[in-house]
């Protein structure tokens, strides 16, 4: 038993010495192989070491303010009339005191220097100070706190003075509310340093209650229990008592913001994927062309009595080595990244997210998975040519390679690669979901493919270069085909580099197109008012009718239209955000692309009973068709709504949101809050002169930003250019792994050719010419590789459009030619880049030593 | 005693077509303790034949005892252990590997059977200093000349004692000094070792060493001689270079 393990290690740890002996032999090309592991773990374990970290600075919103045992909220998230819930919570046993809380957090206008100093974010609370004073005491240390009666009094927390040093008590400073700019006194300081991402800002219920303008409702219990009071029972009994349109003790956080991230974090985890599978080509390319090398070694290891498991278990005991080496660096590298982006994310913690400064988790799952993920890829490519070195006989080994088995091979991938490929073109062609499975499936069917394609590519584009190399041409082809198989994954592994570029340019188009679309129907005003933030409006406050009132009453004003906002989740707690509009006055300054009928009768729907027009996201997320009824929880409790139709906007059409009637918004979720306001000028009105009245009136809201229409369209199309561009950085990222490829294999097969290379010099070659057919080989795997990615890159693009349609992002497909352009010649700029080093070192063998080489 | 013997050995390569055949219809005995050289000239089988008795190569039809073991009937597996216990291997080219040491490369066949490290590394010693090679252990194969570098393969294939050293024109590549050196090494392995040894060459003066020469024409055995003491080259290459020409 001991002597069968040990001679087991024993034969292990000779192994790994031998491989430790190859890899170090070969320092160049083992380094090369290894990047791609190495680029691909650091992606992979920063997004897993980042996003944790900041998923839980997210989530770190205060449940509770007082510190009471409990606290009750809507599960819509808005507010409600508290009489009932009072009661309700009140005579449940061992509860002690309740109180009605009304806050908000939102962002501040940055309006220069503001009596807030550096608070960007502030949270709003409105208490009513008696029945707080039986759930919580606050302690002061300056001043008192607020008393019955009180109005345009406020508590701050002690730590203010960091922020705004000039606030004290018996000061005062304004703040934006729904009603305009309003005065507060402050009459006291807390104790506590408070959080000063968002500081607390205590005022009276009835203030915070015109702020918001929601007179008359609260949007948070709190409860204190009995002594000794068993906390669970009791949240059960509260529970049972305020029915399921009530939540204990979740407190609101940014899931629009996460949500946003977290899709951004996606593509970074695909990008690592994708890179960890360039990884996987490059290993396999790499051991396949060490099993060729090393046939005699291994032949003569076979010899001696080596049996076939132990052949295989030397090569992947091999890449194994490697998948640590790349692994353990990709590790060290993703954590610093992981550092890198969160201290990044930290500089502009407080502008966008107003969140204080978030530290990086350790996360040991990130790391094992990330390590495990490495190392696999590493076993799963190191794995097949272990398995054919094994499978060589040792008389085999000894002897060179015949051509018939690269035939044998070539047919096969042919006829399984085109099998694949025509079943990928069928998905395509269904336009579902399944699209983006073929766009998916057709990239594995060209690698399939690929080596049954070298020998007559190479045949139809070497004419291409007897251009610029009139005599080189025919030995770099002839160099190319004696090994297939290690052009085709060279080739491939171009391929999907460019497939990458060719897919994104071509989204690029269709998306930019569908934003164009989308811009028209919400621009389409002369002049538009914005708040803090579009697209998350939770951090957000807006104007009470008074605004949109004074507006409407300036001579040059024709229409006004205003868009509103609230929370809501369906019966099954899926999350949208309700925006209310008047049917009558929106669609005179803006529309909605609809996927049936016209604009006009989806406004028609939205003014009578409870319709509502969903984005096409959110049919697909709640998963309802039009003409469906469905349950909404609402301020009022839940409320059959009827899907009237599928409608989208720019500001709604990447999340789940749906649009319904003022009348309806007002109704049931009680909000009158004007968010955004379009204005229409009347036919003769001079614009500028409208928009300076307008912003006369918004000294009295400055958290509102009047825009002439058009211009901001075009500021705004050039952030989402901006943003674009970004698109492209993420595919040139996809390039680097190609060009390790390609340098990796001319490396190989100079070092292969050495002694060739070493008879061509002493039979009279010139070093130029050494040099050119180098060259004139990557130029054919360049052109091989891009040739195959454009054609990739389209099959992909129409497939992931395809079946971004299903989700509701029904974009036109355009033909990227200019994709495809550039996809050419960065390919064949990346080859010529590759060549360099090889194609000098080639020229640069001393003739002797190459002919002794071995 | 015979230790291996064969019975209408044949390998033919090439299809059903055009066949053609390297060893045809041998019946060979080699004995225990004896130096068997097999001459012939190119082509003529004689690596093929070197091959099918060490398990390395299949014959086509017949068969290959080593003492009971009929080496058809054995597994791939079952052929290796074969190999790195019972047989020991000397080539002409790409004898050892580069990257391992003198005692490494030695070692290596006790290393895959499962011999611990330290005990194989021990044992390799032993057999490089049987080869003169005591002060070379640590060396790599690069860092030797080509005649210490074969005698490296003859340690490695001493070290197992093994039943038959097979060694495939082991003085082919060398200068004809290195030459002496590892044919008379090989000729202490049978006489102070105890070891046997089949050898192929188309080298006279190296055939010269052996107990008994077999001749091998288009795969046939056409002679077999056993010498008396010291074999004489010249009578040989007399006889070598008549079947040439007859």
């Amino acid at each position: 038993m001991t002597a069968q393990s040990s001679n087991f290690g024993s034969t292990v740890w000779q192994m790994t010495l031998m491989g430790l002996r190859y890899l170090n032999g070969r320092r160049l090309r083992t380094a090369l192989t290894t990047v791609a592991i190495v680029f691909g773990v650091a992606m992979i374990f920063a997004i897993n070491l980042a996003l944790p970290s900041m998923q839980e600075a997210f989530q770190q919103t205060i449940t509770s303010f007082t510190g009471a045992d409990l606290s009750v909220t809507s599960v819509s998230g808005e507010s409600f009339p508290p009489a009932a819930v009072l009661e309700q919570i009140s005579s449940v046993d061992q509860v002690k005191a309740v109180t009605g809380i009304l806050h908000r957090q939102f962002s501040l206008p940055t309006l220069g220097e503001s009596s807030l100093g550096d608070t960007t974010q502030i949270d709003l609370v409105g208490v009513d100070p008696a029945s707080m004073e039986n759930v919580h005491q606050f302690v002061i240390s300056d001043g008192r706190f607020l008393e019955p009666g009180d109005s345009g009094k406020a508590v701050l927390p002690a730590g203010i003075a960091e922020l705004a040093p000039q606030l004290g008590v018996g000061t005062t400073f304004p703040l934006i509310t729904a009603g305009g700019l309003k005065f507060y006194t402050v009459v006291g300081l807390l104790a506590e340093q408070g959080d000063l991402a968002a500081p607390e800002i205590y005022v009276s219920l009835a203030d915070a209650q015109a702020a918001f303008n929601q007179p008359g409702l609260i949007n948070t219990v709190e409860v204190l229990l009995e002594p000794g009071a068993n906390r669970e029972a009791a949240a059960a009994d509260i529970q049972q008592a305020v029915g399921a349109g009530f939540t204990l003790d979740q407190g609101s956080n940014d899931s629009n913001t996460l949500a946003a991230m977290q899709v951004g974090f996606a593509m970074f985890d695909v990008l690592g994927m994708l890179a960890l599978f360039l990884g996987a080509f490059l290993i396999f390319n790499t051991f396949r062309t060490v099993v060729v090398e090393r046939r005699h070694d291994l032949g003569m290891l076979r010899a001696v009595g080596a049996t076939r498991r132990q052949i295989t278990l030397l090569i992947v005991i091999e890449s194994l080595i490697q998948g640590l080496i790349g692994t353990a660096i990709g590790l060290l590298i993703g954590y610093l990244m992981a550092q890198g982006m969160i201290s990044v994310i930290n500089v502009y913690a407080t502008d966008f997210f107003h969140r204080g400064s978030l530290s990086l988790q350790f996360s040991l799952s990130g790391l094992l998975g990330a390590a495990a993920i490495g190392l696999a890829t590493a076993l799963i490519a190191g794995y097949w040519p272990a398995r054919a070195a094994g499978k060589t006989a040792p008389l085999e080994a000894l002897r060179p390679a015949t051509p018939a088995n690269i035939q044998r091979a070539a047919r096969w991938s042919l006829i399984v690669g085109i099998g694949i490929m025509l079943l990928a073109v069928l998905l395509l062609l269904t336009g579902n979901q399944g699209a983006a499975g073929g766009a998916v499936l057709f990239l594995m069917g060209m690698v399939v493919t690929a080596p049954a394609l070298v020998i007559p590519v190479a045949r139809l584009i070497s004419p291409l270069l007897s251009f610029g190399f009139a005599r080189e041409g025919d030995i770099a082809r002839s160099n190319l085909v004696r090994q297939p198989g290690r052009a085709a994954i060279t080739a491939s592994t171009l391929m999907i580099g460019l497939a990458t570029l060719v897919m994104i340019a071509a989204m690029v188009l269709s998306f930019a197109s569908l934003i164009n679309s989308l811009a028209d129907v919400n621009f389409s005003s002369d002049l538009i008012l914005l708040p803090q933030s579009i697209a998350v409006y939770d951090n957000v406050i807006g104007a009470d009718e008074n605004l949109a009132n004074r507006v409407r009453a300036l001579p040059e004003v024709q229409d006004v239209g205003t868009m509103r906002y609230a929370s809501a989740a369906t019966a099954d707690g899926q999350a949208l955000q309700v925006m209310g509009i008047d049917p009558n006055e929106y669609s005179k300054v803006a529309s909605f692309t609809v996927n049936e009928g016209s604009p006009d009768a989806a406004f028609a729907a939205l003014g009578s009973g409870r319709n509502a027009l969903f984005t096409a996201i959110a049919l697909s997320t709640v998963g309802l068709k039009v003409g469906d009824d469905f349950m909404l929880q609402t301020a009022e409790g839940p409320q059959t709504y009827h899907v009237a139709g599928i409608a989208n906007d720019l500001f709604t059409f990447k999340i789940a949101a749906i649009f319904i009637s003022q009348t309806n918004l007002a109704a049931d979720f009680h909000k009158t809050e004007d968010i955004m306001l379009m204005i229409n000028l009347a036919p003769d009105a001079d614009k500028q002169a409208a928009l300076v009245d307008i912003q006369t009136i918004l000294t009295d809201y400055p958290q509102f930003t009047a825009h002439l229409t058009g211009e901001y369209r075009d500021e705004l199309a050039n952030v989402t250019s901006g943003a674009l561009i970004l698109m492209y950085g993420l595919a040139f990222l996809i390039l680097i792994p190609a060009a390790l490829g390609l340098l990796n294999t001319l490396t190989i097969n100079v070092l292969e050719r050495t002694r060739e290379i070493g008879v061509v010099r002493a039979v009279g070659g010139s070093r130029t010419q050494v040099r050119r057919v180098v060259t004139a080989e990557a130029l054919l795997l360049g052109i091989f590789g891009a040739a195959m990615g454009v054609l990739a890159g389209v099959a992909m693009s129409y497939g992931f459009i395809a079946a971004f349609g299903t989700v509701g992002w029904e974009m036109p497909y355009f033909f990227p030619v200019a994709g495809i352009i550039a996809a050419v010649i960065v390919g064949v700029l990346l080859a010529l880049f590759a060549a360099v080093l090889p194609a000098r070192n080639a020229a640069r063998l001393d003739i002797i030593r190459a002919l002794q080489y071995e | 005693m015979s230790i291996v013997h064969t019975e209408s050995l044949t390998k033919v390569y090439g299809d059903v077509s055009q066949p053609i055949p390297a060893v045809r219809d041998v019946n060979l005995t080699v004995e225990e303790g004896e130096f068997l050289a097999i001459m012939g000239p190119s082509g003529s089988g004689k690596s093929t034949l070197l091959y099918m008795l060490g398990g390395l190569d299949k014959p086509t039809s017949g068969k290959v005892w080593l003492r009971d073991s009929e080496l058809s009937a054995l597994n791939d597996d079952a052929l290796s252990r074969m190999r790195r216990t019972e047989f020991g291997f000397v080539f002409q080219f790409f004898n050892l590997i580069p990257v391992l040491t003198a005692q490494e490369n030695v070692a290596i066949p006790l290393i895959l059977d499962g011999v611990p490290r330290a005990r194989a590394l021990k044992q390799a010693d032993d057999a490089l200093a049987r080869v003169g090679l005591a002060d070379r252990t640590m060396h790599r194969p690069t860092e030797l000349s080509g005649g210490q570098q074969q005698r490296v393969a003859l340690a490695r294939a001493l070290v197992t004692t093994p039943a038959v050293i097979l060694a495939d024109e082991p003085t082919g590549n060398l200068d004809s000094r290195s030459s002496d050196d590892v044919v008379q090494m090989l000729r202490r392995a049978v006489d102070e070792w105890k070891q046997t040894l089949v050898l192929v060459t188309h080298d006279s003066r190296v055939a010269a060493f052996a107990d008994r020469i077999i001749f091998l024409k288009d795969g046939k055995i056409v002679d077999d001689n056993r010498l008396k003491g010291r074999g004489n080259a010249d009578q040989i290459r007399e006889q070598l270079s008549k079947m040439v020409l007859s």
